[in-house]
């Protein structure tokens, strides 16, 4: 302490300039230290949750048992130094805290120790490197494929297109978003990209991540043991709503997959003439058909109405809504189509009921029609876009995001009617 | 408890926080920048609690008898950063990005010199403490902007002189530099003022060719190429550009960003498509997304890729060729290649193939019957 600001003493009852300081520091390290225990209590209470469908110690296909399989011997070594490291600082931070002793001698090197400090290390580093390497080489494989999707990321959500496999009943591209469909205990090759910039696709309970880039194509392995559905999220910070930008996987038998192909390639169902889907369908060619495709939707004169996305949005793309209701999310998978209730029974379904209960799709009973409702409603309100007209600027007027259309409590009704007629 | 280490952070940590209720208030409340700012907010603070809590950089104990000042550069640095930095507002961002670097590293110096020098009565403890701190940064960085004028130069020769000389140039600045490595290596009792002094001779030798050879210019050939648009050139006609660049090949891009390999080979076209463990005769693409073919040859006459585009509008190519080039047709190909040759054509996809009459198609012209359907859901 530099005693040379203290000040005289003014009286018995005034205290020093030092004794405050003293007294201001004892109450920052007891601020300080029942701030930390807390926190530290919540992490450790956090990692026992049961409710975790984005946990990374519990895999559910052999790719992430894979990982598992190394990670919790490493994490075990790792955890094991990091406590000694870390009780070894703490106590020489505490036992050669500064007392005001003088500066002790200063000495240079010891080599035994020191070799010993480098080679323990580059030994323990070596053992975790040699099982790394096997394990990411095992997970780079593509000879062993047995389907293949392409998956494109974008400001905010992910697309699906199936290329043509007729081993698995695929004749014709079939191309959806929100939800990764794909057969249980198959290998599953997805090919990924991205149209802006970089995102990230995980699904922990299937495979570690994979970045999707701009102009290049990543190859993720992903194999589900079961029927289920598996939750993820994009892990590469890619702008305003990252924490939007969610996934899921549903993995299906081989036969309900087939019934999911056959079903997607249905031609185009138009709703019956003089229903307030029909009326939906105008509002959907006026409105939506800018940037949303559905696949064999036709105008009034008979041509297919083809989507612009690339005219209207950054990315070039939207999503494509031919079969809409089969799914059980929308925007980026941020929201549930299912109400609570009904995405409970499906979630929690046993694998043997799964399948079965996800074809049933989203129907009237069943739909969230609030969230849709408020989506259509105003989109960029639910969730957090670049889609203010005013403010497009720097990408020469085209949105990020989906704008807020202005659409009458009317059009939303006729809107909602035909969408539910997707399936 | 507020000794040296303790204040330092701390008053960091105040300004931090100045700057991010000046950012609030002025710039934009949910911005990355706020998000930067609040966590160098925290980081100080918390290495301001450390700093109180383990009296860390405190030497004040030590009794001492008058500051061991010297003379310093760095005021003067700072307020040449300074002036840089209001110029660069006026005349170009680059100073003034320039002037922010200049900036903040003369105040750290200036800031760890000032410390340095009031932490113990000792002098060549001062000096010691302060090397320890700053050497770390200070060698690696005067190390890289060195190298980097010494590179950059060596680059302006290459480009200023032919392609001939330019290899022999390249081999003799290798086997100089290997050649003295070797007796460095072999003479360590070589005075350190001689290595310095060779090495300094060398380095200006070649900042002075480099500002030789920018001044005089590229080479002929390289300023007549650049005229006529070398590097993004296509062709679908016969005629071949005098700079056509055959070694295309071994472009990096072409291996990391491929959606398909289009080969020819024994009169047979065909794809090889990542992940598909066969040739394929269809080949995905993503809609309103870059792609590249890379078209391979091994047939024994010269050869060229034709993608075509669809109907107008639905498909752009990265090259400048395509539509009027090619008598009317909305499509684009790669130069004629010699057998056993490779060379990519980028194009972007707007449209789905539905809503084309007829599909993409890639092909090579001489092969009737044949071609690769792209597919764009």
């Amino acid at each position: 302490m530099n005693h040379e600001s203290t000040p005289e003493h003014l009286g018995d009852e005034t205290l020093s300039v030092t004794e405050v300081l003293f007294s201001t520091g004892n109450r920052l390290r007891s601020i300080a230290a029942r701030t930390f225990a807390p926190t530290a209590l919540v992490a450790i209470l956090a990692s026992c949750a049961t409710n975790a469908p984005q946990d990374t110690w519990q895999p559910k296909g052999p790719n992430s048992e894979k990982i598992d399989n190394l990670q919790q011997p490493i994490f075990a070594v790792a955890g094991i130094i990091g406590i000694i490291v870390s009780v070894a600082v703490v106590y020489a931070m505490w036992r050669y805290k500064d007392r005001g002793q003088p500066i002790p001698e200063q000495t240079h090197g010891k080599p035994a120790l020191e070799i010993t400090l480098t080679v323990i290390p580059a030994l323990i580093l070596a053992v975790i490197g040699a099982f790394t390497f096997r394990v990411v080489f095992d997970l780079a494989r593509t000879d062993d494929t047995e389907l293949i999707i392409n998956v494109t990321g974008q400001q905010w959500w992910w697309e699906y297109d199936y290329p043509v496999q007729n081993e698995w009943g695929i004749t014709q591209p079939i191309i959806s978003s929100g939800q990764l469909v794909m057969p249980a205990g198959t290998k599953v090759l997805l090919r990924e990209t991205s149209r802006d910039v970089i995102h990230s696709y995980w699904i922990p309970a299937l495979n570690g991540k994979r970045d999707a880039v701009p102009g290049r194509i990543h190859t993720l392995r992903l194999e589900a043991d079961e029927p289920g559905i598996y939750a993820g999220q994009c892990t590469e910070f890619c702008g305003l709503s990252h924490a939007n930008m969610r996934m899921e996987a549903v993995a299906l038998s081989q036969e309900d997959f087939a019934a999911w192909v056959a079903n997607q390639q249905a031609a185009y169902q138009a709703p019956a003439e003089g229903t307030l889907a029909k009326e939906g369908e105008s509002v959907f060619l006026n409105q939506c058909v800018r940037c949303h495709q559905v696949n064999g939707l036709k105008r009034p004169d008979g041509t297919l109405a083809i989507a612009a996305p690339d005219e209207n949005v950054w990315a070039g793309a939207a999503p494509n809504l031919t079969n809409l209701m089969t799914r059980n999310t929308f925007a980026g998978a941020m929201f549930d189509l299912l109400r609570e209730a009904c995405r409970d029974d499906v979630w929690n379904a046993s694998s043997a009921e799964f399948g079965g209960k996800y074809l049933a799709g989203v129907d009237e009973a069943c739909l969230n029609v609030s969230d849709l409702r408020a989506w259509l409603r105003n989109a960029p309100a639910q969730k957090p876009m670049y889609a203010n007209p005013a403010l497009l600027a720097e990408t020469n007027g085209k949105y990020r995001g989906m704008p807020n259309l202005g659409l009458s409590e009317s059009d939303i009704d006729k809107l909602v009617a035909y969408l539910l007629t997707l399936k | 408890m507020f000794k040296v280490g303790s204040r330092l952070f701390l008053g960091l940590t105040g300004f931090a926080a100045v700057n991010l209720v000046a950012y609030i208030i002025f710039v934009e409340r949910l911005a990355i920048g706020g998000t930067a700012l609040s966590l160098v907010f925290a980081a100080l603070a918390g290495l301001a609690a450390v700093a109180m809590i383990v009296n860390e950089g405190d030497d004040e104990a030590q009794p001492r008898e008058a500051a061991l000042t010297r003379a310093s550069m760095w005021p003067l640095v700072t307020v040449l950063g300074l002036v840089m930095f209001v110029l660069g507002l006026v005349f170009a961002r680059v100073y003034f990005v320039l002037a922010i670097v200049v900036v903040l590293a003369a105040l750290a110096e200036w800031m760890v010199q000032a410390w340095s020098e009031s932490a113990s009565d000792d002098a060549a403890h001062n000096e010691s403490a302060r090397r320890r701190l700053l050497h770390p940064i200070e060698f690696p960085v005067i190390a890289t902007l060195g190298l980097g004028v010494v590179i950059f130069s060596f680059s302006r020769i290459m480009l200023a002189i032919s392609k001939n000389a330019g290899a022999v140039a390249f081999i003799v600045f290798a086997a100089v530099i290997l050649v003295a490595g070797a007796v460095f290596a072999a003479r360590p009792t070589l005075k350190p003022a001689l290595v310095g002094g060779i090495c300094v001779v060398g380095a200006v030798g070649i900042v002075a060719g480099g500002i030789a050879g920018a001044g005089s210019g590229v080479r002929a050939e390289l300023a007549e190429a650049a005229s006529e648009g070398h590097y993004t050139h296509r062709e679908c006609g016969a005629e071949k550009s005098k700079y056509f660049d055959k070694k295309a090949m071994k472009r990096l891009s072409l291996r990391s960003n491929t959606a398909a390999v289009i080969e020819l080979r024994d009169g047979k076209l065909s794809a090889l498509v990542l992940g598909f463990n066969e040739p394929q005769s269809v080949v995905p693409v993503p809609r309103a997304n870059p792609v590249t073919f890379v078209f391979r040859n091994f047939d024994a006459a010269e050869r060229r890729m034709v993608a075509t585009l669809g109907t107008a509008m639905a498909a752009t190519a990265t090259a400048e060729a395509g539509k009027d080039a090619h008598g009317g047709k909305n499509e684009t190909c790669t130069q004629l290649i010699p057998n056993g040759a490779e060379q990519g054509l980028t194009i972007t996809y707007n449209k789905p193939s539905i809503a084309q009459d007829e599909p993409f198609t890639l092909s090579v012209p001489g092969l009737e019957g044949q071609s690769i359907q792209v597919v764009v859901p």
